[in-house]
């Protein structure tokens, strides 16, 4: 009863004091909204189509000659067109420009981020049967990686094509020849409707492509975490510790107030008090968990797994970060001793527990080292949650984190004994 | 039986080269007594109550409060004792009832009769119609009032009071020590340390005097004020060197004790003040210093603590 006294009385004084509320409950929120707009807050990272410079120097097939357009036009005139599409339309935002001079200076003004350029013979390259090449000349800016890559692919595609059209124009004049008929007309003629029929068929419906598909997986299952999940968790987490140091101050507070030492003047124990504190602490962090979870939700879109193994992980972040933040205060004398010993504290255990890098699963050195964190130990337990993680997968770490927080509290008992005794 | 017994306290900080704050004090209070340790700052007087407040321990030494050693059973000691601290100690962000209830929480209680105690403390420190009121819109006397109050919810048998008079206007002090009065009359026994001897005067059945950790006397008014017989406090203004002068009226016959306080000021205690002045007025112009001021006390607790000290209790 006493002890619900000092929680209750503590856990009004946390939520009277607008800057530590703010410190709790609006920084995750706005550190997680910054990362979110940096990585997206949907399903998958989002990029911003490429800037692309395309100078078309091929005139198509010659005049007389052999030369074969695919599809009725030139090659040239394809490739710009298959980058033009609607079906690329979010990848790649095209720029034409008269000479390859001013392609490349578009690259090197930073007007662009890769020049696509198109030489004069290319038409004819593909529709000569007797080995003839040409090469398009993809420009990038050196410091993207990407966006150049983007593009190339498409350009590669387009390429594989007409490499084909001109595979199936060689095959077709083959055939003619092996017939007995070496007429320029007939062998051109050939060449160039089955180039065309080619094209007409890649720009049609292909007669192979790739079906891509998961595994038939059910709707609750299908909630896999976002972006913002595994952004917001860490920040979640990290915050948990930050936050909890916040209402165990109280008791630093209460010491240079004197309402510590007229405490010790009455019938209750140290351990009462203590665990007076311990449970607003735990109240506070827990509360400031839940909004956390819940706005996440509403605002983010994070999916947070099933609701027992986060519930469970909730509680146990909040006795963990409670009892951690309580021997930190039981160690430092003064408030700015306080403050710089568990932001210290904290920010390291955020660093080596991974807050920073949300619930990726690691694996090598870093996995081991993470586990000497208590923080380290609830992100994987949240890390299996996320993905809809059962009971028994997240078993070990809840263990675990209520093991540490057991040790913290004893150990906080203790400290607070000896520097009040 | 003794309300309160200390034998042989003592308390070092940091032992064994750190300050000794309580040197080996002994004294007793009666059951219904207001009992005052007086002393100038630093004296000792806050160490003494926190050990018997079993705040901190002592390095030797032990105290019965109730009948219970504040060693050995203090948890028997805290339910019999309110203790007054000097600071206010109460919680500036809830009301003067919230703070009423906790403190009566702390001390084991709850339901009606909490919530009766809570409402007869908040009469009787008269604060009904502000009760409501966060404590840090308060005025320095109406927080004095709470922090007594605080300590007065579980009715102890004995209330220490911890200077509770420092920093106030003297219409809230006045008020604090009627209640006090009032207190003792209804059985309480009372501890209270104070540097102001009229407060000590006007409030004890007894009077501890401390300096320097050490009791130096005990006893009634008149049984102090008999340590120093029947002498006269003169005190006396000039308008140049002070020191010299004091220095000069030491070897004075009849003079007893001269100690020098500040601004020019001198304080001397004498036997026969009306043969002594003219001796004092021919030094003085002797030493080309003229005496600006002049002012007769009869015997009174500075006195004793002139006489035993050599030093004026506000020093």
């Amino acid at each position: 009863m006493r002890s619900l006294s000092i929680a209750w009385k503590d856990f009004r004084h946390v939520y009277r004091n607008i800057p530590a509320l703010a410190m709790m409950l609006a920084a995750p929120l706005v550190l997680s909204l910054a990362l979110g707009a940096a990585f997206g807050s949907g399903s998958s990272f989002s990029i911003k189509p490429v800037d692309t410079a395309i100078v078309n120097l091929d005139q198509g097939a010659a005049t007389g000659g052999s030369g074969a357009a695919i599809g009725g036009q030139n090659a040239g005139a394809t490739i710009e067109q298959i980058l033009a599409s609607p079906d690329v339309k979010d990848l790649v935002v095209l720029k034409k420009f008269a000479t390859e001079g001013e392609a490349r200076a578009a690259v090197d003004n930073g007007d662009a981020s890769v020049a696509v350029i198109i030489p004069a013979g290319l038409t004819e390259a593909v529709s000569s049967p007797s080995g003839k090449s040409a090469s398009i000349t993809i420009y990038r800016d050196p410091s993207l990686t990407i966006s150049p890559g983007i593009v190339s692919s498409i350009v590669q595609s387009a390429i594989l094509s007409l490499n084909g059209a001109r595979a199936a124009a060689a095959g077709a004049v083959a055939i003619v020849t092996q017939s007995g008929n070496h007429d320029p007309g007939v062998l051109t003629d050939a060449a160039t409707k089955t180039a065309q029929a080619f094209g007409q068929g890649f720009q049609g419906q292909p007669p192979i492509s790739i079906d891509s598909r998961a595994p038939s997986i059910s709707a609750s299952e299908r909630a896999a975490p976002n972006v913002a999940s595994q952004v917001l968790l860490g920040m979640m987490v990290f915050f948990m510790f930050f936050g909890a140091s916040q209402p165990a101050r109280s008791i630093i507070d209460e010491q240079r107030n004197a309402t510590l030492a007229r405490l010790f003047t009455t019938p209750t124990s140290r351990r009462l008090i203590l665990g007076g504190k311990y449970v607003a602490v735990f109240m506070v962090v827990l509360i400031q968990s839940i909004i956390l979870l819940v706005v996440g939700r509403l605002v983010f879109g994070a999916h947070w797994g099933f609701f027992g193994p986060v519930a469970v992980l909730t509680i146990c972040g909040a006795l963990v970060a409670a009892s951690l933040a309580l021997l930190m205060i039981s160690l430092a004398k003064t408030p700015a001793q306080a403050g710089a010993f568990s932001s210290a504290v904290f920010v390291f255990l955020g660093l080596v527990g991974g807050n920073f890098v949300g619930s990726v699963n690691f694996t090598g050195p870093f996995a081991i080292v993470r586990r000497i964190t208590p923080n380290g130990w609830l992100l994987e337990g949240w890390s299996k949650a996320l993905y809809g993680g059962s009971w028994g997968s997240i078993g070990l770490p809840v263990l675990v984190v209520l093991a540490s927080s057991a040790v913290f509290f004893a150990v906080a008992t203790v400290a607070f004994g000896r520097r009040f005794a | 039986m003794s309300a309160i017994e200390v034998r042989g306290l003592y308390k070092q900080f940091d032992p064994p080269k750190g300050a000794v704050a309580v040197d080996h004090v002994s004294f007793e209070i009666e059951e219904g007594e207001i009992f005052s340790l007086l002393g100038p700052n630093g004296a000792g007087k806050t160490t003494t109550i926190s050990i018997l407040s079993c705040l901190l321990r002592p390095t030797s030494g032990d105290a019965s409060v109730g009948g219970s050693s504040v060693l050995s059973d203090a948890d028997n000691v805290k339910k019999q004792i309110g203790v007054v601290p000097q600071d206010i100690a109460l919680y500036g962000d809830l009301s003067a009832r919230e703070n009423l209830f906790f403190w009566g929480r702390m001390y084991g209680m709850s339901g009606a009769e909490l919530t009766n105690r809570v409402d007869q403390v908040i009469e009787l420190i008269g604060l009904t119609d502000r009760q409501n009121d966060r404590v840090d819109k308060y005025s320095g006397g109406m927080k004095r009032r709470v922090n007594i109050g605080a300590a007065l919810l579980h009715k102890p048998r004995i209330l220490y009071l911890d200077e509770p008079t420092v920093g106030i206007d003297p219409q809230s002090r006045r008020s604090i020590l009627d209640g006090i009065k009032d207190f003792n009359a209804a059985g309480m026994t009372i501890l209270y340390t104070t540097h102001y001897m009229e407060e000590a005067q006007e409030l004890s059945d007894r009077i501890a005097i401390m300096d320097h950790g050490k009791l130096i006397a005990v006893g009634s008014q008149p049984e102090l004020v008999r340590i120093v017989g029947e002498q006269t406090r003169i005190d006396l203004s000039v308008d140049r060197q002070a020191t010299a002068l004091a220095e000069e009226w030491r070897q004075i016959p009849g003079v007893s004790a001269v100690s020098e306080l500040e601004d020019r000021n001198l304080r001397l205690l004498t036997d026969d003040a009306n043969s002594l002045m003219p001796r004092l007025f021919e030094s003085a112009r002797a030493m080309e210093a003229r005496i600006t001021e002049i002012a007769l006390a009869e015997p009174n607790l500075e006195a004793v603590f002139l006489h035993l000290t050599g030093r004026a209790l506000r020093d």
